[in-house]
């Protein structure tokens, strides 16, 4: 098992490196004036060749490189060309937010999909796993930002439920935070239902067709013991590499849920920095999702690996 | 009418207050233009009073405000009795900059605006479009108006105990006048500013300038005064100590700011204990926060996204009439529209009143394809209202011997630009011109059409049409300095003529209210003939907040004034 972390280990920090270096050329090698980019059309080029002096944007391309790769690897990713101040302590504040927030929608989405798919499985072509399809399609279909509008409309402002806005007060307790940010984590949460429970159907029902589960079956476990001992380890493996993907794209923020909710996470955040043309702040904000990309997969490959022994072992070979 | 009072203004008065005076007494300003004007040069609030009375109700008339608002920037007054306490949550548009010298978004004006103070401000008591005295207590100009004298308020402190004079009125100039300042550049130059005295800062201006109080007030949003010993590229959370009734407690870039009551406030103690201020991207989460109960006040929204509000009886409106505008540019060197006579068709088209009632349900006012809006003092109404004239602007059309006019409108994703597209187009249609619309984000739109950089001179590769907004402003000259002077550097229509420079450099340069009046006139009527951009509207600066508080003032400029304000008991 050391074996098989220290090379999906590897493997992650070899990502990163492609991930920052795919960045870096973006924004630094495709035809661009950092400066006159910051002070407009309008600005006279001593300004603009002073700012790139000032940002060292002018300095030879290969020092750029260098210096980019290791702030990546020592998180130092510069300082704002907004503000002027270092960008991870402005981004930290944010990136507490995102996690919140798609902790929540995934606490919420979760069981209640794993649930409503393993029901499904067991009740095969019955009118309740036709329901339970039929509300996975259905709410997977919605757009986000749809039933994020219609929450705001109906149960914050016709019904006065739940605040508005998802941002909690200063200094709010946990469960005044979660209050505050529960209509935005059930605007994602719907659409991720259906998507987990259809996975988690399928998954189930191509394990409960297989001869160790009809083995098990005819050796005369209750299905109890059949789910959990044979079922649920292998007809989750799909799940649980399709949330580790989910865990990535939740926290880089659904800019649509963010705007609604007026919630100033990733998405608004590197948003914002985008339309400004913060470089040093974006950069930063697409590593730290990478980063997050790539620590729910980790984790992922270590859970399938923990749930099926045998890919690990393959991976080894 | 009153002549004995009205002589006793009429002796103390200087050569330019007298001017302001007898062009009210005489008729030729309305009661609302003779207080803005009035303000400006500092004539005190006594002698304005006085010369009003004097000339008794029929005088002239005070200009009509926009349908529906209470008074023009402030929100009406509460039938029940005022409570102290309490604080007031307020919507606003997310700050790019803090910092008072390079902040250019009216997130950033409104943010720094609660803790440092201008030298002339916001009159709340009237009309809003005058000055009222800030930390500066009087200011008089000279018979030419080349040298303003600003005599100071005396037992400023600043937040951090240390005394305020005016050292640190002289460095804010110097640091604004190093920066390139939009509305001093050119005007006031290194080393005009002198304190006198502790208490008295001397302008000596680059030339006569009558509108200059304006360039030190709240409506260039820079000048706040800052300490003298304040770096530029400083932001307020960086060093928050201004002059102002507000203390600024915490400030997160991506959230919002608070405020507490500043105790020791010059102004008396503020009825309200704190405010605080919620940062959004765009209008219509401000809307629903609103509806949600979870913010009191909104410093801007448009008609579109904020159009369920003007029915909500706990709303109170403030519908400021200003100069908010959209340019519909037409090159006028090269292309379709380079005949003066295409471009005149193309303006005899819009049907403006159907605009406003569609695009801002009846708050905001015609325009005429000149940028000299009504509200300004200097406003020549006799010249003569373009309205949609379909067969006259077919028969320019053949007369210049162009039969199928089809181009290209080009416009930026922003408010009810888009919509104002659509509604041109079908108009022009009318006509027989076609208008194709293109539609694109602000900054491609920017970069793209409006003025593409690198271009010399400034815009000239322009798209040959397209419309681009532009913001309040308490006097014309940015409008036309920049967008309509030769070679001016957003010049999109790339527009060049000799009468209409010489009558902006009128402009600039007069100081009495007749000189101001008729510089405007030949202003208006050059741009109105040449129409080398349409304006068909100027629309009202919405702001409101909720009935459960009163006092509550709204400058065009994004920022909103707390110290009056009260909740109702």
């Amino acid at each position: 098992m050391a074996r098989f972390i220290a090379r999906r280990l590897l493997l992650s920090l070899l990502t990163l490196y492609l991930l920052a270096s795919i960045v870096f050329i973006i924004v630094n090698v495709l035809p661009n004036d950092v400066g006159r980019t910051i002070l407009g059309p309008f600005a006279p080029q001593e300004s603009v060749d002073a700012l790139n002096e000032r940002l060292g944007t002018n300095r030879p391309i290969l020092i750029r490189y260098v210096e980019s790769i290791v702030g990546v690897f020592t998180l130092d990713f510069g300082e704002s060309f907004v503000n002027g101040r270092p960008v991870l302590p402005q981004l930290s504040e944010a990136i507490v937010r995102s996690a919140k927030l798609a902790g929540l929608a995934l606490a919420i989405t979760i069981p209640t999909a794993i649930a409503a798919g393993l029901y499904a499985a067991r009740r095969r072509d019955r009118k309740s796993d036709r329901a339970i399809v039929l509300l996975g399609v259905t709410s997977s279909s919605i757009p986000e930002f749809v039933t994020g509008t219609i929450l705001v409309v109906v149960v914050g402002v016709q019904l006065g439920l739940l605040p508005v806005l998802a941002n909690a007060p200063r200094n709010a307790d946990a469960l005044t935070q979660i209050r505050y940010l529960l209509m935005p984590a059930l605007a994602m949460a719907i659409v991720y239902f259906g998507y987990i429970a259809r996975m988690t159907r399928a998954g189930t029902i191509d394990v409960l067709q297989s001869d160790y589960t009809r083995t098990a079956t005819m050796k005369g476990l209750k299905t109890e013991q059949v789910m959990r001992r044979h079922v649920l380890r292998n007809a989750l493996i799909p799940t649980v590499a399709v949330i580790a993907v989910q865990i990535g794209y939740l926290f880089g923020g659904i800019i649509a849920v963010e705007r609604i909710f007026a919630y100033p996470g990733m998405g608004q955040t590197m948003l914002f920095a985008a339309q400004r043309k913060d470089i040093p702040m974006l950069t930063a904000g697409v590593i730290i999702v990478g980063i997050v990309y790539m620590l729910a997969t980790l984790v992922a490959d270590l859970v399938i690996a923990w749930m099926n022994p045998r890919i690990r072992l393959d991976a080894e070979r | 009418m009153d002549f004995k009072r009205l002589d006793l203004v009429r002796r103390s008065a200087t050569p330019i207050e007298l001017d302001v005076v007898e062009a009210y007494a005489n008729g030729r300003i309305t009661r609302r233009q003779f207080i803005q004007r009035a303000t400006v040069i500092g004539l005190s609030l006594p002698a304005i009073g006085a010369v009003i009375a004097a000339c008794g109700p029929g005088a002239a008339s005070v200009a009509p405000t926009a349908a529906g608002s209470a008074e023009p920037g402030a929100s009406a007054p509460a039938s029940a009795p005022a409570v102290t306490g309490g604080t007031i949550r307020c919507a606003i548009q997310k700050p790019v900059k803090v910092d008072p010298v390079s902040m250019e978004d009216l997130g950033g004006y409104g943010i720094v605006a609660q803790s440092f103070e201008f030298l002339c401000t916001q009159q709340t008591i009237g009309d809003p479009g005058g000055l009222a005295a800030g930390l500066a207590e009087t200011w008089t100009p000279n018979e030419d108006g080349t040298v303003w004298t600003f005599k100071l308020r005396q037992g400023v402190k600043w937040q951090n105990g240390a005394d305020f004079n005016a050292a640190d009125v002289v460095a804010t100039m110097e640091r604004l006048v190093a920066a390139g300042n939009s509305g001093l550049k050119g005007v006031l130059e290194p080393g005009g500013a002198v304190a006198t005295d502790d208490a008295t800062v001397t302008f000596t201006l680059a030339g006569g300038n009558g509108n200059f109080p304006y360039l030190v007030s709240i409506y260039n949003a820079q000048t706040v005064i800052t300490p003298a010993d304040y770096v530029a590229g400083t932001t307020v959370d960086q060093r928050p100590d201004g002059t102002g009734a507000w203390k600024l407690v915490n400030y997160d870039p991506q959230v919002g700011a608070t405020f507490e009551r500043n105790p020791d406030w010059w102004g008396g103690q503020t009825p309200l204990d704190g405010t605080e201020f919620l940062f959004f991207d765009s209008t219509g989460p401000m809307i629903t926060a609103y509806q949600g109960d979870q913010v009191d006040a909104i410093v801007q929204f448009d008609v579109l996204s904020g159009a369920a509000l003007f029915d909500d009886p706990n709303f109170t409106l403030i519908a400021t009439p200003a100069a908010l505008h959209r340019q519909i540019w037409m090159r006028c060197d090269t292309g379709q529209f380079a005949q003066k006579e295409v471009r005149q068709a193309l303006a005899l088209t819009f049907d403006r009143p159907a605009l406003i009632t569609q695009l801002f349900k009846e708050r905001a006012e015609l325009g005429n394809d000149h940028v000299i809006w009504p509200g300004y003092p200097y406003f020549d109404d006799a010249i003569p209202q373009r309205t949609q004239d379909i067969e006259k602007a077919k028969s320019l059309l053949a007369g210049a011997g162009v039969s199928d006019l089809t181009a290209t409108l080009h416009a930026g994703q922003l408010q009810e630009i888009p919509d104002l597209a659509t509604l041109l187009k079908s108009q022009a249609a009318q006509a027989g011109i076609t208008l194709n619309i293109e539609v694109e984000s602000l900054d491609t739109f920017y970069n793209a059409q409006w003025c593409p950089p690198g271009a010399t001179p400034p815009c000239s590769g322009a798209a040959e049409l397209g419309i681009v907004d532009y913001g309040h402003r308490a006097t014309p000259d940015v409008y036309l300095n920049a967008a309509l002077k030769t070679n001016g550097i957003w010049n999109s229509s790339q527009y060049t003529s000799a009468d209409f420079d010489a009558a902006f450099t009128e402009f600039q340069q007069a100081v009495t209210v007749d000189a101001q009046k008729a510089a405007c006139t030949k202003i208006e009527t050059i741009l109105n003939e040449d129409v080398p951009v349409g304006v068909p509207y100027f629309y009202n600066y919405l702001a409101g907040n909720s009935n459960k508080f009163t006092g509550v003032f709204s400058s065009a400029l994004g920022q909103m004034s707390f110290s009056q304000t009260s909740q109702v008991g």
